[in-house]
């Protein structure tokens, strides 16, 4: 197999977990497992739902951004067998196949398995793509080849079940040099090499991450010897993994965290957890050096036409740069938006099986590079490049990166790709000339930040305003964020403007960029003295006309329907165990929300039915149970959510009360609303409480042991087991009526509801609760009369 | 005493309450109600009161119930039509709770017979339908120092006040005497809307048990105007008049005697 020492070894565990993944996907489709189940499993395997409902894209992940030529052979194969015939490279470098059916997916995945590829961990709350720069191992800038060590961490966190079980998801990325092409400033981990007393090292900052609250990283170490970045990576996961929201998703991220924690709070529980590994003696994985080739072609007397010796020289001049190596130079492809159709992928692997490294490489702008290709053979590259379909021969103008956007993604409120093809038309129609050529413009279709807006130089973030009662396509306009070692900063908003001026606007703009700054280098400090200037020629674009004067100002570009909102809906992302609890929770509530509304007996005790039988069902997953059947769950609920004291042990008549009706031996459970009401409270609060390893962290309600043989009733105690609330309650409450004011009364009680609302109703009326113990399942509550 | 196991499950709702626990359910079980007139007010006064456990209700009406009562006098049903109201109420009080004690009257209330009755009360509620009979319970329940109820009712519009005998202002000190006859229009003439009977009725029971149990503010020393209409509560604040005949300084009314005015309902009192 395509196994060598320049890509990554799919550890044995994801091996296994492939091949069973032809039974998951035969268990939903013959309707054994419900959609949203089925859901929670396949998102961490990387297989989402497209908006068009039953298309299905796979994200393979490429660790350090390295595929191999017959892997890229082979997902271009697969892309046009299976998908619509176009692969897809995503900012965070992995491979992207799409539209494809889910009864595909099995061949899919047992197919790259054979490449040594897999989709594991493309999406979901999982340790996703570990990153590294794209000119990783010959960058002039870089300290060291980083990508031994990005591959070797994937490689030992991949193999951990617990990676693909996190609170979010997890970044982690590696850059060779303070400029940060790996952009490491803005991961959940970033790791920055840095060579000191000769030894391969990293500092390592943590935090980052772009989103709706986008945040740069923080330092949390100034340097660790290279070996040390599996425990650095273990403990920062360890610290996510227990301090992480997991109840909800959008404050999930490590920064919240970090926000949360403070940055020294932050950092000390970093450290004792580095404590820790220490003293667990983590076993880590030996870090394989890479070893370079530079294949030749043997064709270097390959000439070019006088027409193509022109292009040739701007093509060389814009998208080939020296490496560190003299004689070695690395070729840039550029895509746009990141799309290479199956036919071009599959001659760009024919082409780096023989010159340079023999692989290809992904880039964060959604690029492909070819690296060490010898000099002779840049004509050879140039003419079969020419070949293509894809213009990756462009010479230079301003890199657009940008996110699905609107068109595709559930999130999207702008289409974000249209935006990105607009401006290029723009810049190519009006003459642009300019030649930085790095990423320029990020477009993003939301506050979500994929295009990652927040870190460009130009960065733009769809939104959407209101005229007139009229919604208006309009983007939120960011000047000044840059990524870097202790250099990073967010863009900054100067205005607001309609879709459509945009790309006016974005011509302006570099034209006063390009009459300001030299060169690349002093591009970020030009931006940022620029900042007034461009908020004015932004300040121009702002007007938004209304629906008679401009109806094209309604309108996204791509879209020829009025701008509207609709369609919009929770994306898959963070699709998981939690969301699965989530659905079951609201589930139950809408239940008895209907029974309350309902008049009519019979659809009240069935919504009352319902909604026990979802809030049963809700935390069984936690427990690795997915019974499917009402009396499975119920049983499956008293074991393993009643009997260990999770849940009040009334409950469990409760669920005795659901089955009769079930099965007809009682008419009418309408009356249980309030019991099922309780229930579903101390399911949701059982489920906010839940941890890393979907342990809850509240108390059961079960508390301490105490004398097995309770006290025999007497003057001063009350044996009110078996009796119902609220009837226990009263009972106690006469008792205690009939005992002087400071006086002590024990009552025995069930566990369950008794134990959880008599207590509380006496503390309501200013009695005090001295103590309450278990014994046996049944409960002993101290009393002290107060009035 | 002390409550059943069926009592203290009956009352367990309100036993549960701060205000009424152990201790005053007992007291509610040891209390004496007198309803005057099972009509509109009466009605739901007696259902809420006998299922709270008030000891013993007792009820005093002369009439039979009228086909014209029903639409608001929720206690009688269409089969007691023509059945002597008294009866037909302690029927239903005696379903509702077997652990009243119903006493009936079927006496018109009359300076001669009522002093009698209204002396073995610990509280009187007052569902007449008449001026007269209002007034002398006010002096009835004056001269033996009984707490009552008073409220009336009429098309969308409802009234009453609480009365601490010698404590709070009494109906006299707010109204002298009963109107001329013909000013006041009588619900017969007038017509009077059905839940009327019912919300000031419950209200009324409502400052029965508060009277009984000792907890909360008694609607005294206020007249509470409910306007169905506007759906609105008001209240007149009004004290105890010093001139009143009855309770002031100098009082001239010094024995219980008949007002003269017109029943309220001729038909139902024929």
């Amino acid at each position: 197999m395509a196994q060598t020492n320049t890509s990554f070894r799919l550890p044995e565990s994801i091996k296994k977990d492939t091949l069973s993944f032809r039974q998951k996907v035969k268990d939903f489709l013959d309707g054994q497992t419900t959609p949203a189940i089925f859901q929670a499993y396949r998102v961490p395997r990387g297989i989402y739902e497209q908006r068009q409902t039953g298309e299905f894209m796979v994200r393979v992940r490429a660790p350090a951004g390295v595929i191999l030529p017959e892997q890229a052979q082979r997902l271009a194969e697969l892309s046009r067998t299976y998908g619509n015939g176009v692969l897809h490279i995503t900012t965070r470098q992995d491979v992207q196949i799409h539209e494809v059916k889910i009864e595909k997916t099995p061949d899919i995945l047992e197919s790259l398995l054979e490449v040594g590829l897999s989709p594991r961990g493309g999406g979901g709350n999982t340790v996703r793509n570990i990153t590294a720069c794209p000119r990783a191992g010959v960058c002039p800038d870089e300290a060291f080849d980083v990508r031994p060590y990005a591959i070797a961490l994937a490689e030992y966190l991949l193999d951990f079940e617990s990676s693909f079980n996190l609170p979010r998801k997890f970044k982690v990325a590696f850059s060779g040099c303070s400029q940060d092409c790996a952009l490491a400033s803005v991961a959940d981990l970033g790791f920055f090499a840095n060579i000191k007393d000769g030894t391969e090292g990293f500092t390592v900052y943590a935090g980052g991450g772009m989103g709706s609250h986008s945040r740069v990283a923080v330092k949390i170490e100034d340097f660790i010897p290279g070996r040390e970045v599996f425990s650095v990576a273990e403990a920062m996961k360890r610290v996510f993994d227990q301090y992480g929201d997991r109840t909800n998703k959008h404050r999930a991220r490590l920064r919240y965290v970090l926000d949360r924690l403070g940055q020294d709070e932050f950092v000390k529980l970093y450290q004792q957890q580095r404590e820790k590994l220490k003293q667990e003696k983590l076993q880590t994985p030996t870090i394989h050096p890479i070893i370079s080739t530079s294949k030749a072609s043997g064709q270097s007397n390959s000439t070019t036409t006088d027409r193509s010796l022109v292009e040739y020289h701007n093509w060389r001049r814009a998208n080939v740069s020296a490496e560190k190596e003299p004689g070695a130079f690395t070729i840039r492809l550029r895509l746009a938006l990141g799309d290479i159709s199956a036919n071009d992928l599959e001659k760009i692997a024919s082409l780096a099986g023989t010159i340079g490294a023999g692989l290809i490489r992904t880039t964060q702008t959604q690029d492909l590079l070819l690296c060490r290709v010898r000099e002779d053979d840049l004509p050879f590259a140039f003419a079969q490049l020419s070949g293509l379909k894809a213009g990756v021969l462009s010479a230079g103008g301003p890199k657009l990166v940008a996110c699905a956007g609107a068109s595709t993604c559930r999130l999207g409120l702008c289409r974000s790709r249209d935006l990105a093809s607009a401006i290029s038309t723009e810049l190519d129609t009006t003459g642009w000339s300019i030649e930085w050529n790095g990423q320029v413009i990020r477009i993003s279709g939301c506050p979500n930040s994929c295009g990652h807006h927040p870190i460009g130089v130009i960065g733009l973030q769809g939104r959407a305003k209101r005229l007139d009662g009229k919604l208006v396509p309009c983007y939120s306009v960011l000047v000044g964020g840059k990524v870097g070692q202790g250099s990073a900063r967010l863009a900054e908003q100067v205005a607001v403007v309609p879709a459509k001026n945009v790309p006016a606007l974005v011509y302006d703009v570099l034209g006063l960029l390009q009459s300001s700054a030299a060169d690349r280098e002093s591009l970020d400090s030009t931006v940022a003295d620029s900042k007034e200037k461009i908020a004015r020629i932004a300040a121009k674009y702002s007007h938004i006309p209304t629906i008679e004067q401009q109806p094209q100002f309604y309108q996204d570009f791509g879209a020829t329907e009025d701008f509207s909102l609709a369609g919009r809906g929770p994306g898959e992302c963070g699709a998981g165990v939690m969301d699965v609890i989530r659905l079951d929770i609201d589930q139950a509530k809408q239940s008895l929300d209907r029974a309350k509304e309902s008049t009519d007996g019979k659809t009240k005790s069935d919504t009352v039915y319902e909604a026990i039988v979802a809030a049963a069902r809700a935390l069984l997953i936690t427990r690795g149970l997915e019974p499917r059947k009402d009396r499975e769950i119920f049983s499956a609920f008293a074991k393993h959510l009643i009997e260990p004291g999770w849940i009040g042990q009334g409950t469990e008549k409760l669920l005795n009360q659901a089955l009769d009706y079930r099965l007809g031996d009682i008419a009418d459970i309408g009356h249980l609303q309030e019991s099922v009401a309780r229930m579903l409270a101390r399911v949701e609060e059982l489920f906010h409480s839940l941890d890393a390893n979907l342990n809850f962290r509240v108390e059961p309600i079960s508390k301490k042991h105490v004398d097995p043989n309770p006290p025999k009733d007497n003057e001063h105690v009350i044996d009110l087991r078996g009796v119902e609330c609220p009837l226990n309650f009263v009972k106690a409450k006469l008792a205690l009526e009939k005992i002087e004011v400071g006086g002590i009364l024990e009552v025995l009680l069930d566990g369950g509801e008794p134990v959880e609302n008599v207590p509380a109703s006496f503390t309501e009326q200013g009695q005090e609760i001295v103590d309450t113990s278990e014994s046996n399942g049944h409960f002993l509550v101290t009393v002290r009369r107060r009035n | 005493m002390s409550l059943t196991e069926q009592q203290i499950e009956r009352y367990s709702r309100q036993i549960i309450l701060k205000e009424v626990g152990g201790p005053g359910q007992e007291k509610l079980l040891a209390s004496k109600v007198l309803i005057v007139g099972a009509g509109g007010l009466g009605s739901p006064a007696a259902l809420y009161l006998a299922a709270a456990g008030v000891g013993t209700l007792g009820i005093i009406d002369y009439d039979n119930v009228d086909l014209t009562n029903l639409q608001r006098q929720v206690i009688h049903n269409t089969s007691d039509v023509g059945r002597e109201k008294v009866a037909s109420a302690a029927e239903k009080i005696k379903a509702i709770n077997p652990d009243v004690t119903v006493q009936t009257y079927r006496e018109r209330a009359a300076a001669a017979n009522i002093r009698e009755i209204i002396k073995k009360h610990d509280f009187v509620l007052d569902g007449t339908d008449n001026f007269p009979s209002k007034f002398l319970i006010n002096d009835v329940c004056y001269f033996e120092k009984v707490p009552f109820s008073h409220a009336g009712i009429l098309r969308f519009d409802g009234q009453m006040i609480t009365v601490l005998p010698g404590q709070t202002a009494c109906y006299r000190c707010v109204f002298d005497k009963p109107p001329p006859a013909g000013l006041v229009p009588s619900c017969s003439q007038a017509g009077v809307l059905g839940p009327l009977a019912g919300v000031i009725g419950c209200l009324q029971a409502t400052e029965v048990l508060k009277y009984l149990l000792g907890v909360g503010e008694l609607l005294t020393d206020r007249l509470l105007i409910f306007d169905g209409l506007g759906l609105q509560f008001r209240e007149v604040k009004v004290t105890r008049n010093p001139d009143c005949r009855l309770c002031g300084q100098e009082p001239s009314i010094t024995e219980l005697a008949d007002e003269e005015q017109a029943a309220c309902d001729l038909k139902a009192s024929q």
